[in-house]
């Protein structure tokens, strides 16, 4: 007789997590000066879901990098998670920015050099599902797609930290700007640290029903073909 | 005495690839006459007047590399895809090690890029008026590209070539890693263009040997990876 597994309580705690975060982005933090009207606000979301597509692309390159090592199709299953919600935070960061883009500049797109860099970012993900989609042989998909990961890795820290501080940005300054200072409201500052945690566990729960039902998936086959 | 085996079989990779070249000429063919074609549609279309003078150092600079860009994707798949294709990729495994077939073949795209360039840049200067001030900035950021461009496209080369459907996962797969060097690239040929100092191009040139110098040192580690699975 198989003992069903109760479902963890900590998404529970994420879920209230996250309305408390949503909840204090519009009534507990002052709206920011210099910004029209509370267009800012839109930073405790936007930017979340940016780091959080730059941590997915980190750890999409840990699990490639493990599987050239050990050839565990764990791993594989691992690193397409991390590049799928990465895709999907890459868009919501792209379409939050846009907005506030809109609001502020005037266009949805003004070719700023953090806007590129997110562009490429997608791009990039674009790509690596395009070459696994095409890859029907398990292991040569795992390891032609970890190897494509690493090498777009060593030109992404290039294009995602040193090109937007090269040119003229039209970008608010990022949290910790050049001077090594965070001019934040402490309010404001509260609530985006909340907000980074929460987007930060909303993804570890998401990679973690990922990564397990890519092993529940592997698992099957395996045994079909035993 | 083991890198210099190295070398001689690199070489001897290289030298099969160039008489295997001269032979059937596809990718000279399709690298040469599709840079043209862009080429002579650019200058048709855009011409040396339909641009602001004040524009043109910039925008010159960016046709330039697209044309060069889109050329050189038409051709440099072909080292590893025709390996697959005629069946002679398992030969090759045998006949030389990973790196002696990755150093021969980065050494073809190396050459056919350096001749495109070549073909390409002095019809664009005369067609387009493009007058460059520092002739030896604009070769150097050429020969440095060259190599940026060539290593990244040969490690794609030899992805696409182990999946199936080469030609257009080819451009799909190249144009994300290629877009911060041509970045770059542009600000440098920019930068020659508009100042006679050969210290002008030093930064761009900078990030394009820094692109350069990762990219070789990620596929020297990942070539025996693709090349074997």
């Amino acid at each position: 007789m198989t003992e069903r597994k109760r479902s963890p309580w900590w998404p529970w705690v994420l879920f209230a997590w996250m309305a408390l975060v949503i909840w204090a982005a519009f009534f507990y933090a002052p709206a920011a000066k210099g910004f029209k009207g509370e267009s800012a606000r839109i930073v405790f979301f936007h930017v979340p879901q940016a780091w959080v597509a730059v941590l997915a692309f980190c750890v999409n390159l840990i699990a490639s990098l493990r599987y050239l090592r050990r050839r565990d199709l764990v791993d594989d299953a691992r690193a397409a998670a991390a590049a799928r919600l990465g895709l999907v935070f890459s868009v919501l960061a792209t379409v939050t920015g846009s907005l506030f883009a809109k609001v502020m500049w005037g266009s949805f797109w003004n070719w700023d050099p953090r806007e590129v860099s997110i562009a490429i970012l997608l791009l990039v993900y674009a790509a690596y599902f395009a070459l696994r989609e095409s890859i029907p042989d398990d292991e040569r998909r795992a390891s032609l797609s970890s190897s494509y990961a690493v090498l777009a890795f060593v030109t992404m820290p290039f294009l995602v930290f040193v090109v937007p501080r090269i040119y003229w940005s039209l970008h608010p300054d990022t949290l910790i700007n050049a001077r090594g200072s965070i001019d934040m409201e402490s309010r404001m500052f509260q609530v985006l640290m909340g907000a980074l945690a929460g987007f930060t566990g909303l993804f570890s729960w998401l990679y973690t029903l990922d990564v397990r039902l890519a092993r529940v998936g592997l698992k099957r086959r395996q045994s079909e073909e035993s | 005495m083991r890198a210099s085996s190295l070398l001689s079989e690199s070489l001897a990779v290289l030298g099969k690839e160039l008489t295997s070249e001269l032979r059937s000429r596809v990718a000279l063919n399709a690298v040469g006459l599709f840079a043209l074609t862009t080429l002579i549609a650019v200058a048709y279309q855009i011409g040396p007047y339909k641009i602001e003078e004040a524009d043109r150092p910039h925008l010159l600079s960016a046709l330039l590399w697209i044309i060069l860009f889109f050329g050189a994707t038409s051709g440099l798949a072909r080292v590893f895809v025709k390996e697959e294709d005629a069946r002679t990729a398992k030969t090759l495994r045998l006949a030389a090690r990973p790196l002696a077939v990755f150093f021969g073949k980065l050494g073809f795209n190396l050459i056919l890029l350096l001749g495109l360039e070549s073909l390409v840049v002095p019809l664009y200067c005369a067609l387009m008026s493009y007058t460059v001030e520092s002739v030896a900035g604009l070769a150097l950021v050429m020969a440095c590209g060259a190599v940026a461009m060539a290593a990244s496209s040969t490690m794609v080369a030899a992805i696409i070539a182990r999946a199936s459907g080469s030609g257009t996962l080819f451009a799909i797969l190249t144009v994300p890693l290629a877009l911060p060097l041509l970045v770059v690239l542009i600000q440098g040929t920019k930068a020659a263009a508009t100042s006679a100092a050969l210290a002008a191009v030093f930064p761009a040139l900078r990030a394009i040997v820094s692109l350069a110098g990762v990219t070789l040192v990620a596929a020297v580690y990942l070539f025996p990876v693709v090349w074997h699975d």
